[in-house]
């Protein structure tokens, strides 16, 4: 069996005397969709964070593609293999569509302009806003802002995606459009880490759920077995609550 | 009242006039600059850089234009071992003191993009540097334009200070002016309506920036 592409053994993490994350583990596999669910609060979204070195851990390490983040020497080059996109989309204003896609592959990949728009006109067309390309972020709807911001990740040409509640800040009919783009990249093998509270997705896309509360992971099962037999009171409270919501 | 006498030197405050402006601009040119990079200091997480940066802005801050100039007057021509023209002296002064100031504006521009940014540059693999440069910085001078160029106004009315050490710009050139005719009466109204027609455009232009980014 290869190595996982993100590997997170035994992290810790404080803020003050705030336990952020307590002993977390977790392993993706190449093509694996996991799905991190879990109360906010809970430390999903700083796990993220301490993948790509965004956020120091104090115990435990993460390694990403055999890289140890804890001692990596150049996270920038670690970055650039882990796409990361975020909830409220962190597209750069003052830059058209085209010019946020293709900032990171030029200056960090030392790509030329025509490659890296090559690059752009490419994923943009995979995440349907091709004819977005020249506008600024302002104009473009909610919906279309994530698909940009997946398109900007994907020009990397990363070996896992991180989405930090990627519908959250969307009104509920443009949720659909990311997650039809979301799914479709996991069908294509993409190593995806899914942060959402999106529990139809997680059924028809992931291939393993993640349960977190507190900085620890309550849960951690394949798809069918969360949803049928979870095992943690927590679980099922939680479970109850969200998918009553719905 | 005896308008001839500005009539007749005219070519003269204008002079004064150019000068004070070269000084502003020059100024305003290598501070700002000086002013970005202490304000990233102010913000970076390695405490003697900020605690430096800051020590500087503070410092800087707490004393008047005027015994600065005197300090870089005296102190200039004291380390480097020579002479330095008047002039030097003084435009070192000015980006110094002025860098403080635009360091306070530039670094509350930088927090006004918020953290967010700054993650979204980094983990698409671009450096601190560089995320800085082509994300954070452009976003933060387009918010802090208005207070950029109300900061140059005070630049500019700051040249006047210079009056005490002789150099000519305009401020002085009107005093030896209204020495020699015995008009001050007449110079003095001149000036204060050149300086309130540059400094007042500026603030409109300031203005109308601040309308833009609402």
């Amino acid at each position: 069996m290869n190595q996982p592409i993100i590997r997170v053994e035994n992290v810790g993490l404080r803020f003050d005397s705030f336990v952020a994350l307590d002993d977390v583990s977790l392993s993706v596999n190449a093509g694996q969709c996991i799905v991190i669910c879990g109360p906010s609060g809970s430390g999903k979204s700083t796990l993220l964070r301490c993948i790509n070195g965004l956020e120091r851990f104090q115990k435990g390490d993460v390694w990403v593609d055999g890289v140890s983040v804890r001692g990596c020497q150049d996270l920038p080059k670690l970055r650039r293999g882990v796409g990361m996109v975020f909830q409220h989309f962190e597209l750069y204003p003052h830059m058209t569509v085209l010019e946020n896609i293709t900032l990171a592959p030029i200056k960090a990949k030392g790509l030329s302009r025509k490659q890296a728009e090559d690059l752009a006109f490419h994923y943009l067309d995979r995440v349907g806003i091709v004819d977005q390309a020249q506008k600024h972020p302002g104009r473009l709807s909610g919906g279309q802002q994530q698909r940009a911001a997946i398109a900007r990740a994907l020009a990397l040409e990363p070996k896992a995606m991180l989405f930090d509640e990627p519908t959250s800040a969307l009104d509920p009919e443009m949720i659909a459009e990311v997650l039809y783009v979301m799914r479709d990249l996991a069908r294509g093998g993409m190593t995806m880490l899914v942060v959402t509270h999106e529990m139809g997705f997680a059924r028809e896309v992931a291939d393993e759920v993640v349960f977190m509360d507190r900085g620890r992971i309550v849960e951690h099962a394949p798809v069918d077995e969360f949803f049928s037999t979870p095992r943690a009171e927590r679980t099922r409270e939680f479970l109850n609550k969200i998918l009553l919501k719905l | 009242m005896d308008w001839q006498v500005i009539i007749a030197n005219f070519p003269l405050l204008m002079s004064g006039l150019v000068k004070s402006l070269q000084l502003t601009v020059v100024s305003a040119l290598f501070s700002f600059p000086l002013g970005c990079l202490i304000a990233i200091g102010r913000l970076s997480h390695r405490r003697w850089l900020s605690g430096a940066s800051t020590a500087f802005v503070n410092v800087l801050r707490s004393n008047p234009l005027i015994l600065i100039l005197f300090w870089f007057y005296f102190l200039v021509p004291l380390i480097t071992g020579r002479n330095v023209n008047d002039l030097t002296s003084i435009i070192v002064a000015f980006i110094v003191f002025f860098a403080a100031y635009f360091a306070e504006i530039v670094r509350s521009g930088i927090q006004s993009v918020g953290v967010r940014q700054i993650q979204a540059g980094l983990s698409s693999g671009l450096t601190y540097a560089q995320t800085m440069r082509h994300i954070v910085l452009p976003q933060a001078i387009r918010a802090m334009l208005p207070a950029l160029i109300t900061q140059c106004i005070v630049v500019f009315q700051g040249t006047t200070v210079v009056y005490v050490i002789g150099y000519s710009e305009l401020l002085h050139t009107a005093a030896s002016i209204a020495e020699r005719t015995v008009r001050p009466v007449e110079l003095y109204v001149t000036v204060a309506a050149i300086y309130f027609i540059v400094c007042y455009s500026a603030s409109r232009i300031a203005r109308h920036f601040e309308k833009g980014a609402a």
